[in-house]
């Protein structure tokens, strides 16, 4: 095992781990700043907030179908590549010469509210189905309360508050996702389906 | 030979009534099925649904399929058929 090896193979879960090492594509595309929470077979709580670019040519507003994407790379990429990372032994580099993390499908959404450029937002969502390298996730988005700290507030979150959604009622609700899922596809079948 | 055409028959017949729990799945459509049915253009099933078969095929047989198996699997009942007689028989190994 090499040193990074090693490092990656001591980490019990996603919290403090930077977004960038576990989600290989990016950075202009990557919804994600932060893991919060993670309960690695149950799930996962992360952060983003969007930039100017997020926003560009669309009312200083962050899409709706950013919010998904932001939601789909919070939970199912980023539980689904540690899961495998685990189960194979080897780091999200390995991987992702493996595999490719596809969307497969997402199943009902509804929006409440909006969010705005600089409105930082968390993902809340947990793990419905894991197996043979597909992950169908569900949860919520909520904007997050100005200036609260967002890293102290959810030490010492647990599963079950995030099977409740029990947050701080000055979390504003934004959307709400059912069935988001994603598959790791092998290259070579990824490669045929064009 | 006939032990295996009996194998297979009594397979088809729980998958059949997994089949019948699937939502996206028309009970009519069911009427006739045979090996050579194919989920994706016999039975209009959408491709995602053939994981969620794989799940309810695996408790129904008490078998266990592997990464490789689900990416290998193709889209006819048969196909469903051959990889629960392989999971036993790697189960029995």
């Amino acid at each position: 095992m090499t040193e990074q090896e090693l490092e990656y193979a001591k980490v019990e879960n996603l919290v403090g781990q930077l977004p960038e090492h576990w989600m290989l594509h990016g950075p202009k595309k990557r919804y994600v700043d932060q893991y919060l929470y993670h309960s690695p077979s149950v799930g996962i709580v992360a952060s983003y907030t969007p930039t100017e670019e997020n926003v560009e040519d669309h009312f200083d507003l962050f899409r709706g179908v950013d919010q998904i994407e932001s939601f789909a790379q919070a939970t199912v990429v980023s539980c689904a590549t540690f899961s495998e990372c685990k189960k194979l032994s080897v780091i999200p580099s390995e991987l992702a010469k493996r595999f490719v993390p596809a969307f497969i499908s997402i199943g009902q959404v509804n929006f409440h509210s909006y969010l705005e450029k600089g409105q930082t937002f968390i993902n809340i969502g947990f793990i419905k189905f894991y197996k043979w390298r597909q992950m169908v996730c569900e949860g919520r988005i909520y904007r997050a309360p100005k200036d609260l700290d967002l890293v102290e507030y959810f030490k010492d979150f647990d599963e079950k508050r995030l099977l409740a959604y029990d947050l701080r009622s000055d979390f504003v609700l934004i959307a709400e996702l059912y069935d988001i899922t994603g598959r790791g596809i092998k290259k070579e079948m990824f490669a045929k389906l064009q | 030979m006939e032990n295996e055409e009996l194998e297979r028959k009594e397979i088809l017949d729980g998958l059949l009534e997994v089949l019948r729990t699937v939502r996206t799945i028309d009970p009519a459509r069911l009427e006739g099925i045979t090996e050579e049915t194919d989920f994706l253009t016999d039975m209009d099933t959408p491709s995602t649904e053939l994981i969620n078969i794989a799940a309810k095929v695996e408790q129904k047989f008490g078998v266990e399929f592997e990464d490789d198996d689900i990416d290998d699997l193709g889209s006819k009942v048969k196909d469903i058929i051959n990889l629960i007689i392989k999971a036993k028989a790697r189960a029995q190994e």
